[in-house]
């Protein structure tokens, strides 16, 4: 039993290799299959990954009062810029009467250039917060500290720095905090350095940051536009009940009557949990759908090539039913044939995702995972053995004098 | 002891609405160790008997015997026959092919060819080896072993091919024109070596359609029109 098992393992494998070219034609469409399901695998692994860190940048407990929801089409978009300004006394008032709400800070970023002595970081992303921002930003420091309550309502000119930029204005300091750096032109003592949070989707850095008190930087740029509140659910809240409290309040800070639509956008991370949400079931079904079809196509091809290969053998079927080849045997010779041929295909295909993977990550993210491999390895093996049946089985049942006959 | 037992054997094509009856209701007892001729014009049912003794072939009706073993019974209305796995089975443990085209598989070396009616039986590779190779000796083709059929010339072909046939000591060698594709002398040697075979032990029947061939054998049958027409046995 084994014996035999092993011989026709044996030819089926021979009987791939005495026609590479015929079979490696046969294999493109598993090929391309294979690459579209782990391709398409990869990059919502990649999306999976990702998450969590890009997650870590907005608090699971905040809300963000904006002029304009996160996620939007292009035509809301000239509807919403028309909305009237968030405004900074949002926060004070909502803080006092949201009894779901512990803390709100007011924010607003804008692009500068930091330098210290020679070397300069452009494109900083400066955040301006208030105070109690410190009880609401996830951002972990490494060294120094946070600013004060006082120092926001003074306007001290005081920093806290992301990781990258620490690489870049103090590539030879080991600890920066209490050197001074320009923003603007103007001196801001270095307080605090953020440890390091790594990319988003592997693109941007969110470390190339700084952080300065949200009333220093109305003084130094003057008033800020796109203000932002972030309001922070008191511990134990339940944030649905947060968010309906924030709406209400915020509606009779605006002055809304019950039938006029809100114009301003409480945004939470669910909001982009549902967008990756999204991005996610349509790639998987843009692949899904490019791999069935080349599954298919793949697959008719390995059952035509089948075919081919039962007529050429149908001589060589009928010398091994006369000299005792059962009907197994001889399924397995043909089935094995084609879970190879497919096999082979599938294994290209997982050896292409990996070469790619490398090279997607450069621009989006990916990332292989062993159940993408066994996935893919599994669809192969199933591609071969159903489009193998049909022919294999034929070949079994061949009458061995007429087989014998067949030139 | 008696070998082979046939008994009231019909073979009946349905060809399109024509019904052709290959065999017409043969009998035929075949004793341990005889060396048996078949012969016949074209179209008299001699292949048809023996794709039927060979297992190869199911009769219509009639019953049929090997070494003990009955293959097809009738049995009044009832007409019981083995399966398609039981018939290679018996054909591989009890009969041995020499077939007039060779039928070897030409990607294989002579001695795979030998080995293959073993693989089927299961037999374990070393094993199988060694018995391969002191075959392909019993018929002096131990030289060449390793070469493909294409490689061989015709008579050594068909030697591999008796080979092949004796490899699993089978109850009886069925030679079919074994000498039909060879040049006279090649033919020769080729019924020289089965003559061997049968002073050795073995029981074999042989068609063919050349007298000289035929009285080589100690029992000669006649096929015509379905049916043995005579049945000579030599003292």
């Amino acid at each position: 039993m084994f014996n035999q098992l092993y011989e026709s393992v044996v030819i089926g494998f021979k009987a791939v290799f005495q026609n590479k070219g015929r079979a490696f034609l046969t294999m493109l469409g598993i090929i391309i299959g294979i690459l579209s399901v782990s391709l398409m695998g990869t990059a919502i692994n990649g999306i999976d990954n990702v998450f969590d860190d890009t997650m870590g940048m907005f608090g699971e407990d905040v809300l963000y009062l904006q002029q304009f929801p996160w996620f939007m089409g292009n035509t809301e978009w000239w509807e919403f810029r028309n909305r009237p300004q968030i405004r900074e006394e949002y926060a004070a008032k909502i803080a006092k009467r949201a009894e779901s709400i512990s803390f709100a800070s007011v924010e607003t970023n804008r692009r500068v250039t930091l330098t210290y002595k020679e070397s300069s970081s452009e494109g900083v992303d400066l955040k301006c917060a208030s105070w109690q921002s410190a009880y609401i930003d996830v951002a972990k420091i490494e060294s120094g500290r946070y600013f004060t309550q006082l120092e926001d309502e003074q306007r001290a000119r005081v920093v806290i720095i992301g990781s990258e930029v620490k690489k870049v204005l103090f590539p030879n300091v080991d600890d920066p905090t209490g050197l001074k750096i320009k923003i603007n032109g103007l001196n801001f003592k270095v307080i605090g350095v953020f440890s390091e949070q790594g990319k988003i989707f592997g693109m941007f850095s969110i470390d190339n940051m700084a952080v300065i008190p949200y009333q220093t930087s109305k003084g130094v740029f003057g008033r800020s536009w796109w203000l932002s509140i972030s309001l922070k659910v008191r511990d134990g809240a339940n944030k649905e009940a947060a968010v309906d409290e924030v709406h209400y309040i915020t509606r009779g800070l605006r002055g809304l009557r019950p039938l006029e639509s809100d114009n301003f956008a409480i945004n939470q991370q669910e909001a982009m949990e549902d967008e990756l949400g999204k991005i996610k079931t349509t790639i998987g079904l843009i692949g899904i759908g490019i791999a069935a079809l080349s599954l298919l196509v793949g697959g008719i091809g390995i059952m035509n090539i089948m075919f081919v290969s039962v007529k050429e053998r149908t001589k060589e079927i009928g010398i091994r039913k006369a000299l005792g080849a059962k009907r197994w045997v001889i399924l397995i010779q043909f089935l094995f044939e084609a879970v190879i041929i497919a096999l082979i295909g599938g294994m290209i295909g997982l050896g292409l995702t990996m070469l790619l993977v490398g090279v997607i990550n450069k621009f989006f993210v990916a990332s292989m995972s062993i159940g993408l491999v066994i996935t893919a390895i599994s669809v192969s093996i199933g591609v071969g053995i159903i489009s193998g049946i049909v022919p294999a089985s034929q070949a079994a049942r061949l009458d061995p004098i007429e087989a014998m006959r067949y030139e | 002891m008696l070998l082979l037992k046939l008994r009231n054997i019909y073979r009946i094509y349905h060809i399109g609405k024509v019904n052709v009856h290959a065999l017409n209701g043969v009998d035929l007892d075949v004793e341990k160790n005889e060396y048996l001729s078949v012969m016949g014009p074209s179209g008299s049912g001699k292949s048809t008997l023996m794709n039927i003794i060979g297992c190869l072939d199911t009769p219509t009706q009639g019953s049929y015997e090997l070494d003990g073993m009955s293959i097809h019974k009738e049995d009044r209305n009832l007409f019981d026959t083995a399966s398609d796995d039981q018939l290679a089975y018996i054909r591989n443990q009890k009969i041995g092919f020499v077939f007039q085209t060779f039928n070897l598989l030409p990607r294989m070396t002579a001695l795979h060819n030998v080995e293959l009616p073993l693989i089927y039986a299961g037999v374990p590779k070393l094993e199988r080896i060694e018995r391969a190779k002191a075959t392909l000796e019993k018929v002096q083709l131990a030289d060449r072993m390793y070469h493909r059929p294409n490689e061989l010339s015709g008579g050594q072909r068909q030697r591999v091919a008796v080979a092949r046939a004796l490899v699993n000591n089978p109850s009886i060698i069925l030679a079919d024109e074994p000498t039909g594709n060879l040049d006279s002398k090649t033919g020769h040697d080729i019924m020289g070596l089965l003559s061997d075979l049968h002073m050795q032990g073995n029981t074999i029947i042989l068609v063919t359609h050349e007298h000289d061939i035929a009285e080589r054998a100690d029992r000669v049958i006649y096929m015509l029109d379905g049916k043995i027409n005579e049945d000579n046995k030599k003292k």
